[in-house]
């Protein structure tokens, strides 16, 4: 068996890091071991462990305190790198709670109590009080509205964010952790990268500004959906949002490859579209976020992750596309690297070098051509991405502001090639790109130009 | 390394057995025995164990702890887990084969020229007092907790422990404070060569990966900070700074160490086992 993490570990991080790639093959093997739990059916309830269910705040201290969960997620992380994990899994990318047990039904009862002010037969007009399935560091059950209206709540594990919060104070063992993890990268921001996101994870209060921020603007598309909030039903310990119905990732792979086509188009779009104009990364592309509906119809999940970036933050990136892929400036192309920090200015190294190797990245928008996303291709991509032994290495990096984008970009192209998708995904692009504004080059592209124009009116 | 453990768990910890055993899904060893923090009560209890010159002179004259330091631990954590989670015949089993083992272990402590033998009760309840002493301690600062009357329960409880080996019921100690008392009371104490020795192994274990070991030293510091003053003070140990010692920090530790041992196969369902007995 090949092992080049393992080798690209030893090379950059040195003694110093046993600890963390210790930590990261537990992480990696935790992953490992639970895909069914990821990949589940749309009745997920009989795959919740309810009778290891936890009962006290205690418990859940013990089961995803003390490093637990942390490390959980870190393994989670991990698994982008390490080529030996199995393709589904690397796809996967299974979250922390899918190990965890679920909550009793009366600590989850308990925890509405608090938050919402009354017990949740009084608070709903009806409670199923076993969870359906597990969320970020919590669960989530089904419950229908005073109002009718079917939902799903979002509860949190008691107690789970004061030990979250604790366990990401210990910067020392966590850096240990995290430049083992992904050598060549600066491993002090991406420890505050991810330490900021988990807290981020532990309020739901963000999530559901941000979940907001997807469902309003995509409001009456045909193609994407995004469930809306319940503000009233919502804290930061509670998240209600409309309940979705249909098919999980895996039952989709069994479709025909038409299908799943048109899924990966959806995802596709979502994922490109969000990014250029509503600024903003969903930078969890896991497939359990994912409820297919047939036809291309795809509705997306758990906000938890969520990131915004600016006009200045954007400027680089779209700069770099443009001048790789349209103006074929080496020059430009390397320059624009420089300024949004992916490339340390001055480094010794001749400018095509640059243009090949980060030009893999931009591999399915450089040429007006249909394509396969295969698994080899995404894992090709992935490994490049975090390949210590290449010349570029010392000199290259992933700035903070990009981090969660660069693991979506890289969950993307996990999910494209575990769906052995094909499109113009160039074309696509070219659409969404704000410096192009392509003409739409699938049906699904018209519709969602119709989309656009209502949208257009109604603002 | 923790390879071996791993697979002793997953076997000492029966899927169909015909009874509860010595102690039972409702007894406080069960939930102590599974409390995260045992490895370093382990570690911690082989310091004291080897304290005394006799106990450790069959050690280090009849076993091969020296060449499989490892499989030696694993030995000994199954037979523990065997006859906390085992049905009765299982442990009684366990116990005689230990039993059998110690009839042919006897001889002279090259240091103190003092006779031993493995069945004289004095050393069995020695090394009884401190495996006990050390997991009661363990997991009442780094474990889930242990209320002072729990403790208590537990020390009472792990009396047929002892016994199943050769202990007479009415030597062993019933109470924490009584278990203290006793093993001061014990006035051949003293870290022979063959203690340094062993410890040293303890400390460092060889062949340990690199992944491994600084994870370790971290938490023999931790053996060493929570040891009874007498036991640090005739090792000649330093006291280690109060943040190595520091509950959260130390949980953090063991959390990492414990979810690598998790994840090898066949402990996390063990564990499960354990748990839905205790439910049921």
């Amino acid at each position: 068996m090949k092992k080049p993490a393992a080798a690209m570990v030893q090379s950059r991080a040195g003694r110093s890091a046993a600890l963390a790639r210790l930590a990261l093959r537990i992480g990696g093997r935790y992953v490992a071991r639970s895909p069914r739990l990821v990949f589940a059916s749309v009745e997920r309830r009989r795959e919740l462990r309810h009778d290891l269910a936890l009962r006290s705040a205690d418990d859940v201290a013990e089961e995803l305190g003390a490093m637990r969960g942390v490390l959980m997620k870190l393994g989670q992380m991990a698994s982008y790198v390490y080529e030996d994990l199995p393709q589904t899994v690397r796809a996967t990318m299974g979250r922390l709670q899918q190990t965890a047990p679920p909550m009793s039904p009366e600590m989850a009862a308990g925890v509405i109590t608090e938050e919402l002010g009354a017990a949740p037969d009084e608070v709903f007009a009806r409670w199923d009080p076993l969870a359906f399935a597990a969320a970020s560091i919590g669960q989530v059950h089904r419950a229908i509205t005073r109002d009718g209206r079917a939902v799903a709540v979002k509860v949190q594990y008691p107690g789970i964010a004061r030990s979250i919060t604790s366990d990401l104070r210990n910067v020392s063992l966590l850096r240990r952790l995290v430049g083992s993890a992904f050598p060549g990268l600066d491993s002090r921001s991406l420890v505050e990268e991810l330490a900021e996101r988990l807290e981020e994870e532990i309020d739901y209060g963000l999530e559901a500004r941000s979940q907001e921020l997807f469902a309003s603007y995509y409001d009456g598309h045909p193609y994407i959906h995004v469930p809306h909030v319940v503000p009233a039903l919502s804290t930061a310990r509670v998240l209600t949002s409309d309940l979705v119905t249909g098919s999980r990732f895996e039952e989709m792979q069994g479709w025909s490859q038409h299908e799943r086509d048109l899924a990966a188009e959806t995802i596709y779009r979502f994922v490109f579209r969000s990014l250029y104009r509503i600024h903003a990364f969903n930078g969890d592309p896991h497939p359990g976020n994912y409820v297919f509906h047939g036809g291309g119809r795809v509705s997306f999940l758990d906000f938890g992750l969520t990131k915004t970036f600016t006009d200045q933050d954007l400027a680089p990136l779209v700069d770099a596309v443009r001048l790789l892929v349209f103006d074929n400036d080496a020059d430009g192309f390397r320059d624009a690297l420089e300024r949004a920090g992916f490339l340390k200015a001055g480094a010794p190294v001749a400018t095509q070098l640059v243009v090949d190797r980060f030009g893999h990245f931009y591999g399915t928008v450089l040429k007006d051509r249909p394509m396969m996303i295969t698994p080899e291709y995404s894992s090709a991509i992935v490994r490049r991405f975090f390949d210590a032994r290449s010349p570029l290495a010392p000199y290259s990096d992933v700035p903070r502001a990009y981090v969660v984008m660069q693991r979506i970009n890289l969950g993307l192209y996990a999910v494209l090639g575990s769906m052995n998708a094909t499109a113009n995904w160039r074309r696509i692009a070219e659409e969404i790109w704000p410096f192009r504004n392509g003409p739409p080059s699938t049906p699904i592209g018209e519709a969602e130009a119709r989309w656009e124009a209502q949208r257009a009116i109604a603002v | 390394m923790l390879e071996p453990l791993a697979r002793v768990y997953e076997r000492s910890v029966p899927a169909e057995p015909a009874d509860d055993g010595l102690f039972g899904p409702g007894s406080i060893v069960w939930r102590v025995h599974r409390d995260r923090s045992f490895a370093l009560a382990g570690m911690r209890a082989l310091m004291v164990q080897a304290l005394h010159p006799l106990a450790m002179a069959g050690v280090a004259q009849h076993s091969d702890w020296r060449r499989d330091p490892f499989g030696r631990l694993a030995a000994t954590s199954g037979y523990v887990l065997t006859v906390t989670y085992g049905d009765r015949a299982s442990a009684n089993e366990a116990a005689a084969r230990v039993r059998a083992v110690h009839r042919h272990v006897r001889g002279t402590d090259p240091e103190t020229g003092l006779p031993y033998a493995a069945e004289d009760p004095e050393l069995l309840l020695w090394v009884h007092a401190a495996l006990v002493e050390s997991i009661e301690t363990i997991v009442q600062r780094y474990g889930r907790g242990l209320e002072p009357v729990d403790a208590d329960r537990y020390v009472a409880e792990m009396v047929p422990f002892a016994e199943i080996v050769g202990v007479p019921r009415d030597m062993v100690p019933r109470s924490v404070e009584a278990l203290n008392e006793w093993m001061r009371s014990v006035a051949l104490v003293q870290p022979t060569q063959a203690a340094r020795d062993a410890i040293e192994v303890v400390v460092d274990p060889p062949g340990i990966d690199g992944d491994t070991r600084e994870l370790w030293h971290e938490l023999a510091k931790v053996a060493i900070g929570t040891l009874p003053d007498w036991a640090r003070a005739a090792y000649g140990f330093a006291m280690p700074p109060p943040e190595a010692l520091e509950r959260e920090y130390v949980r953090q530790l063991l959390g990492t160490l414990d979810l690598a041992f998790e994840s090898l196969g066949g402990v996390m369902e063990a564990r499960r086992r354990i748990e839905l007995r205790t439910r049921s």
